[in-house]
């Protein structure tokens, strides 16, 4: 009984219950959205570096990071191989040769890092396949023709592979994608010339244009003048396993767009058995042994296991790869903490405020119903059940705004492209697709109610302080 | 047996920088069946004196029983109790829960006692005839003229067979109407079932038609009028 009159009390001044009320679904939405927005970028930068750069799991020779030296390879290539693949967790296995080395076309040089792979297992392992533009060439098809490279989009524009050209083909494409034709032929003057950069091109078009005009539609025609010959050119030169100058001219055969910069200017894949003939160095030898693991989540728990098996080798996990990427979690979590600690410092502040008024407009009611009989504790709570029920309606309706949002947005996307320069250079998508684990709901839910429940306390602490004979007279 | 027993009561306060003496050696006595009331000028101790016997407030000197239990005796929670069971209460205003119907109103302390449901169904129901509101048992306070709350409150007062009921100036915010049948009312239950009242009042009508009338002034009792 006492439920149902605090569920009523709460309507009673319906005005006032709904504006705390939306203050709190306002404040859960907030929070909860841009924390699924924000954990959506590093979800998908921990899966990219996953499933795109460094596997779970990587082996090297013990002084191979300090000095990339291939003489530094892994000496019994077979024995790591068994003892991974026969650790439960682990599911694929490969290894890799590489090499430091430049990378040079008719007209620049770029320093690289040169890697071996067995082109079908890879496929098989990484989604770095699925990043290749299409068009741009078949490197992870099989019976490729020999001296094939894979190389990122940036690299390319370093060394001028890609241009810019507005064909005619470029010029309807554009119309065909809704591109405004008076847009269109403002361009029109820069058709068949030729940009060896992007700087170049956009300096060019950005002539023709009004800024809103290059905002809305700029990128759109980046990507529709962006032409690479394929098949280009460029040889790589490096040291052979008698660190004697060597190299040799590949053709590219495939450019793959991340949105990690670092990445794709610095790493270029060519098949395995051409880099070791190259080198000279032995069949069966390799630098670096990488393992995919089932799931991301066992990686910290693995990580020790395989460390005992393989004593002689550094075995290292994507975290200790890269830890600033393992330190972006504990941030994410950090800023969890803030935002929380401020929606609900918001919420207490509204509940308690909300409760003491309505404590204090019953004053009379209350002492009424000490005096014929209602005790002290259930007075406590009654009052306490009406500040979480609004917290609790506030949380929840929070918390239902959020879902659809983030299951709407979580599919179309959220493009922040005006921004994707600054957080691509950093390895992050401009494109997020807000996720958010069961976890982080569940967590929040509890944290509301809890918070709903502590500001409870001193409203109904106030309620008990009452004292019937002098609520009755009513000051 | 007195079913009220005041015994050489006083109250003061101290709030304030003089000490107040609400009341100031009462001593009086209720039988069963008494239809009763309290008058005085304003500020002469008649609330304070219903507080007293009704065990919202403690006095400062001599002893109250009621149905010979010495209400000092009780420990605070066991006083909830006791109110509960043996005394009820109709205030000026702010009688009802505003969120309950009538029947839901009447039916609280019953609710509070945890009677069976059937049990308290019949009583409210009962009860709500008495008082002449069956038909509005589904009405919400706000929807009640003022004597119509009153009466609930009376019903309420009821529900759990109190040795007596107190009531604080029932009829100062009623008009003539209402407060003439709110009187009805509380008579015929006090013809018929034989309900002890205790009232107090400024109000000439209810003075009227109390069989017994004591006089407060400055906290002590002037005259004490049976008439029947
Ligand atoms: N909490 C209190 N603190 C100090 N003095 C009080 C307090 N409550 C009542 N009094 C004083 O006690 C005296 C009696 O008050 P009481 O309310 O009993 O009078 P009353 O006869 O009911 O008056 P009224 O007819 O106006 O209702 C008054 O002088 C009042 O000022
Ligand atoms: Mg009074």
């Amino acid at each position: 009984m006492i439920t149902a009159i605090a569920w009523k009390n709460v309507w009673r001044n319906k005005t006032r219950s709904l504006i705390v009320i939306a203050a709190v679904t306002i404040g859960v939405f907030a929070g909860i959205f841009s924390m699924a927005a924000i954990n959506s970028s590093v979800v998908q930068r921990i899966d990219a570096a996953v499933n795109e750069e460094l596997a779970h799991i990587q082996v090297n020779n013990k002084e191979f990071r300090s000095s990339a030296d291939i003489q530094n390879i892994i000496r019994d290539y077979p024995g790591v191989v068994s003892a991974l693949e026969s650790t439960p967790g682990v599911t694929k296995v490969t290894g890799r040769i590489i090499v430091r080395g430049i990378a040079t076309t008719a007209t620049k040089s770029s320093g690289v890092e040169i890697t071996g792979i067995d082109v079908g297992k890879e496929k098989e392992m990484f989604t770095l396949s699925k990043k290749l533009i299409p068009g741009t060439g078949s490197f992870f098809e099989t019976n490729t023709k020999f001296n094939t490279v894979f190389i990122g989009e940036k690299l390319a524009k370093e060394l001028n592979i890609i241009r810019y050209i507005l064909t005619p083909e470029a010029l309807t494409s554009l119309k065909e994608k809704g591109i405004p034709p008076e847009i269109v032929s403002k361009i029109e003057v820069l058709q068949g010339q030729r940009f060896t950069s992007d700087k170049k091109f956009v300096k060019a078009y950005e002539k023709l244009l009004a800024p809103g005009e290059i905002q809305k539609y700029g990128w759109k025609i980046r990507e529709a003048a962006w032409s690479y010959r394929e098949g280009s050119k460029i040889i790589l030169s490096f040291l052979d396993i008698n660190n004697n100058q060597t190299g040799a001219a590949f053709r590219v055969c495939g450019i793959f767009r991340t949105n990690n910069d670092m990445f794709e200017s610095l790493s270029l894949f060519v098949p395995i058995d051409e880099l070791r003939q190259l080198t000279g160095m032995e069949e069966g030898s390799f630098h670096r042994v990488i393992a995919r693991l089932e799931n991301n989540d066992i990686t910290n728990s693995m990580t020790p296991k395989i460390r005992e098996k393989l004593p002689d080798y550094e075995v290292l996990n994507w975290k200790e790869i890269q830890p600033d990427l393992a330190m972006i979690t504990d941030f994410i979590n950090q800023i969890y903490a803030v935002f929380m600690v401020l929606i609900l410092a918001a919420l207490a502040f509204g509940i308690v405020n909300t409760m003491l008024m309505a404590v204090l407009e019953r004053t009379r009611e209350l002492g009424m119903l000490m005096a014929i009989g209602m005790n002290r504790r259930k007075i406590f709570i009654m009052i306490m059940l009406e500040s979480i029920f609004l917290s609790i309606v506030g949380g929840f309706a929070g918390m239902a705004v959020s879902e659809a949002a983030i299951s709407i947005t979580g599919k179309t996307g959220i493009n922040l492209m005006k921004y994707s320069e600054g957080m691509e250079a950093m390895g992050y998508s401009a494109h997020l697709f807000p996720t958010i684990d069961v976890q982080f709901f569940i967590t929040t839910t509890i944290l509301i109610v809890l918070t709903g429940i502590v500001s409870a306390i001193y409203p109904a602490r106030k309620a008990l302080k009452l004292n019937p004979v002098e609520a009755l007279r009513g000051e | 047996m007195a079913v009220v027993e005041i015994n050489n009561v006083f109250k003061s306060y101290h709030d304030t920088e003089v000490e107040v003496k609400a009341i100031n050696g009462v001593t009086l006595s209720f039988e069963k069946g008494d239809f009763a009331v309290i008058v005085g000028p304003s500020g002469s101790g008649k609330t304070t004196l219903l507080n007293l016997v009704g065990g919202l407030d403690q006095p400062t000197g001599g002893e109250i029983l009621i149905a010979g239990h010495r209400l000092s005796e009780l420990k605070p929670s066991e006083l909830i109790d006791f109110r509960m069971d043996h005394v009820g209460f109709v205030f000026q205003s702010y009688n009802l829960i505003p969120v309950l119907t009538a029947a839901e109103n009447v039916g609280f302390i019953m609710n509070l006692q945890k009677w069976p449901k059937e049990k308290r169904m019949t009583r409210t129901n009962e009860l709500l005839t008495s008082v002449g509101l069956a038909d509005r048992h589904k009405s919400r306070p706000s929807q009640l003229s003022g004597g119509q709350q009153q009466r609930i409150a009376v019903a309420r007062a009821l529900a759990t067979h109190p040795e007596f009921i107190l009531a604080d100036e029932p009829t100062a915010n009623l008009d003539s109407k209402s407060a003439e049948s709110l009187l009805d009312i509380m008579e015929k239950l006090n013809h018929e079932e034989g309900m002890t009242f205790i009232f107090s009042t400024h109000d000439v009508r209810v003075m009227k038609r109390a069989h017994r009338v004591i006089t407060l002034e400055d906290g002590k009792i002037v005259s004490d009028d049976v008439r029947k």
